[in-house]
């Protein structure tokens, strides 16, 4: 019989981390940067809920912290396209694969 | 639970967090403001902010000796956090006195000093900090802000583009940083600093505690620009209007370095000698890097970028030892970089106003242009160089002898660096004082200007000749790191 | 190492099943392409122009808005579910707390965001 533990959420939550620092870091178009800084950010999420439930399962530090980052993530992908619609009408053009400028 | 144990008795103590209620109050109060307010009378949001800031710092003065504790140790009131809280009220202080005309020109004063308020108020939090989401919270408030703040000129496609970069990288280090803490968090079972250092010291050393505390140096390093991650920095100082410049070199450098100290010398004490050499070679790569590239820039704002992460590196220094001598030197040197770098910053962007160009090239002549501008960015540089008597020597004293024991080589490297570094901050002065200008119309100082220029140079001075009381201060702030 | 056994075979079996029928209809399908056939869709609206079409910008506002104005639900539902123990001081928060989100949204109001240009 298998059972799911902890392990399996920290294995998970690695490779979801390494999925997304390898986009960050290959990735040439800012929104799908923007997406791979979300994908790390739920692989920290997930780190933190499984924590949260086989570590410390009477208070729920590791879910209120998750809470946080949720919001912060929503605030920081906010002004990311904020930023990005700024761009756009800037060099008045629509199309994603103008951003070939952001290299670094 | 019964419900009638939270009726009216609050679950803590809110006094306690006066200072950040107050700066979260007149932000708001100046977003409000510039909804109401006619256009025409927006600049005076500037001396709002100002005197609110002022205000404030009279509070947290008056607060001075108070030790608290708020929900077991998730928010710390203690001198060491009320010392960096005056460091960054000072530093939004000045740049707001000093740069008022910049803005004004930029237009939209209500948002650009209210996100400069809201970035101080996310520095003073990160100060206070006492666990993970507190800090995490203080850190993204002060990093966003920053992020519109560093791409305020939405038309000036370079100011754009410094924002988006910004932000993806910003967005990524706190993603590793976040990695590691949880890591810490699933170690421990706690995320409160002083608990964590308490339970670290009892374990053995993981493999996971060693990956979770590289990956926090690596989110925090680029926070400070320590070297291997400090490619953000100098475009992003470049793109961004100057006073943000200026505010951003300082504040963010100066309150990721108190969150800093508080993880690593309360949190982590116990594997110490782990990452004491990390962070030795840290800083000395850092020093190495920021002094040598500095020297080949022909952009005053590129020039200042790399000399201040030579800085970041100086002030690293003081973090090797995890010694009470160590946070001293941390502490000094951050409140005497803040005049240095808001002088020299206050100049750039008082020239820029009136030249249009930051290129060392165009300074030429600045010294029979306006006599003040030239000597006051004169100050600035030989203290950030380290040259006796200004704040900077001292500074660099205080850091250096707290490694000297064990750590001498970093000291001679420390050394020669900031040799090498007087070759690059006297080339301006020689651009200052020996060329002769192309336009030779004097420039008249505003006496906003005027005041915090002669304000930043007048407190370099007197740090560096007479630095035994701003110590004595310190040396008590830093002594109170260790009550807990 | 019997559980990952287990969990390897489950994987290489829906990895035959998988490529198995798409190789299998590859192989044995009548190939007869007509230009009906070649469209997306085999019946309905024939469709016009570029599927790939610049849409306005202006959509996306509403979608930030909505989006910093969806994230404040998780703090209220998390107070809501707790309501009747956390009491008048928690309530007090929260209507600082929707305070400021609507300072934000007068700000958002008044320059302009939600006006459709």
């Amino acid at each position: 019989m298998l059972t799911i533990s902890l392990t399996h959420y920290v294995v998970l939550s690695a490779l979801l981390f390494s999925i997304g620092l390898f986009g960050v870091l290959t990735k040439r178009n800012a929104v799908a940067v923007l997406i791979c800084i979300e994908i790390m950010l739920n692989a920290v999420n997930i780190n933190l809920v499984a924590f949260s439930k086989y570590i410390t399962p009477i208070d729920f530090t590791g879910q209120i912290f998750s809470l946080f980052v949720i919001t912060v993530a929503a605030a920081e992908v906010g002004i990311g396209l904020a930023i990005i619609i700024a761009i756009y009408r800037n060099k008045l053009s629509v199309n994603l694969d103008d951003f070939d400028w952001l290299k670094w | 639970m019964p419900a009638d144990m939270f009726a009216l008795t609050l679950p803590f103590d809110p006094s306690a967090l006066t200072l950040e209620m107050l700066m979260a109050g007149l932000a708001m109060l100046v977003l409000i403001l510039g909804i109401i307010v006619p256009k025409g009378a927006r600049h005076g949001l500037g001396w709002v902010s100002l005197l609110g800031i002022l205000g404030i710092m009279a509070v947290a003065v008056s607060l001075w000796g108070e030790k608290r504790e708020l929900l077991n140790g998730m928010y710390l009131l203690d001198n060491y956090a009320l010392f960096w809280k005056i460091t960054f009220m000072t530093a939004a202080a000045l740049v707001i006195l000093g740069c008022m005309r910049f803005v004004d020109n930029m237009g939209n004063q209500a948002e650009y000093y209210s996100l400069t308020l809201f970035a101080t108020l996310g520095m003073m939090v990160m100060a206070s900090a006492g666990d993970f989401i507190t800090f995490y919270l203080g850190l993204e408030l002060m990093t966003l802000s920053f992020v519109i703040l560093v791409c305020f000129r939405k038309t000036d496609a370079k100011s754009v583009e410094a924002g988006i970069k910004y932000l993806l990288l910003a967005g990524m280090s706190s993603a590793v940083l976040l990695y590691g803490l949880t890591l810490i968090y699933g170690l421990t079972g706690s995320i409160t600093i002083l608990e964590i250092g308490r339970i670290i010291a009892m374990q053995p050393l993981s493999p996971a505690l060693v990956l979770a505390v590289v990956l926090v140096i690596a989110g925090l390093g680029f926070k400070v620009s320590a070297v291997p991650f400090h490619m953000w920095s100098p475009d992003v100082y470049e793109g961004a209007p100057t006073p943000v410049t200026a505010y951003l070199a300082v504040g963010s450098k100066a309150a990721s370095f108190a969150i800093i100290l508080r993880l690593f010398v309360s949190g982590l004490p116990g594997i110490w000698e782990n990452w004491a050499m990390v962070m030795a070679i840290l800083a000395a790569v850092t020093i190495i890097v920021g002094n040598l590239v500095a020297i080949p820039q022909t952009n005053i704002k590129r020039m200042l970028a790399y000399s201040s992460i030579a800085q970041a590196g100086y002030i690293l220094v003081g973090l090797v030892t995890a010694t009470e001598a160590g946070i001293k030197g941390v502490m000094f040197y951050c409140f005497l970089y803040v005049f240095a770098t808001m002088a020299a910053f206050v100049v750039a962007t008082y020239y820029y106003n009136v030249s249009g160009s930051d290129e060392l090239r165009d300074y030429a002549g600045l010294a029979q242009r306006s006599p003040l501008l030239a000597a006051v960015m004169l100050v600035a540089l030989l203290s950030m160089a380290g040259i006796p008597p200004l704040a900077g020597f001292a500074g660099k004293f205080y850091l250096f002898s707290s490694i000297v024991g064990d750590f001498l080589w970093l000291v001679f490297v420390g050394l020669i660096m900031s040799m090498v570094s007087v070759y690059y901050y006297l080339r301006v002065a020689l651009v200052m004082y020996r060329d002769d200008p192309v336009d030779a119309t004097p420039i008249s100082v505003s006496s906003p200007v005027a005041v915090t220029l002669v304000f930043a140079t007048i407190a370099t001075l007197v740090i560096g000749i007479c630095p035994g009381p701003l110590s004595e201060v310190v040396n008590g702030a830093a002594h109170t790191f260790f009550l807990h | 190492m019997s559980d990952w056994a287990g969990v390897f075979i489950f994987f290489v079996v829906a990895l035959i099943f998988g490529a198995g029928g798409i190789a299998t209809s590859f192989l044995i399908q009548p190939r007869r392409d007509t230009p009906l056939k070649l469209e997306p869709y085999e019946c309905g609206m024939p469709t016009q122009g570029s599927t790939w079409i610049q849409f306005k910008t202006g959509y996306f506002l509403y979608a930030l808005l909505f989006v910093i104005f969806d994230v404040e639900t998780i703090y209220l539902y998390a107070w809501a579910v707790k309501f009747q123990s956390l009491g008048l001081f928690a309530f007090i928060e929260m209507i600082i707390f929707v305070f400021i989100l609507i300072v934000g949204l007068w700000y958002a109001w008044k320059e302009g965001a939600l006006e459709w240009q």
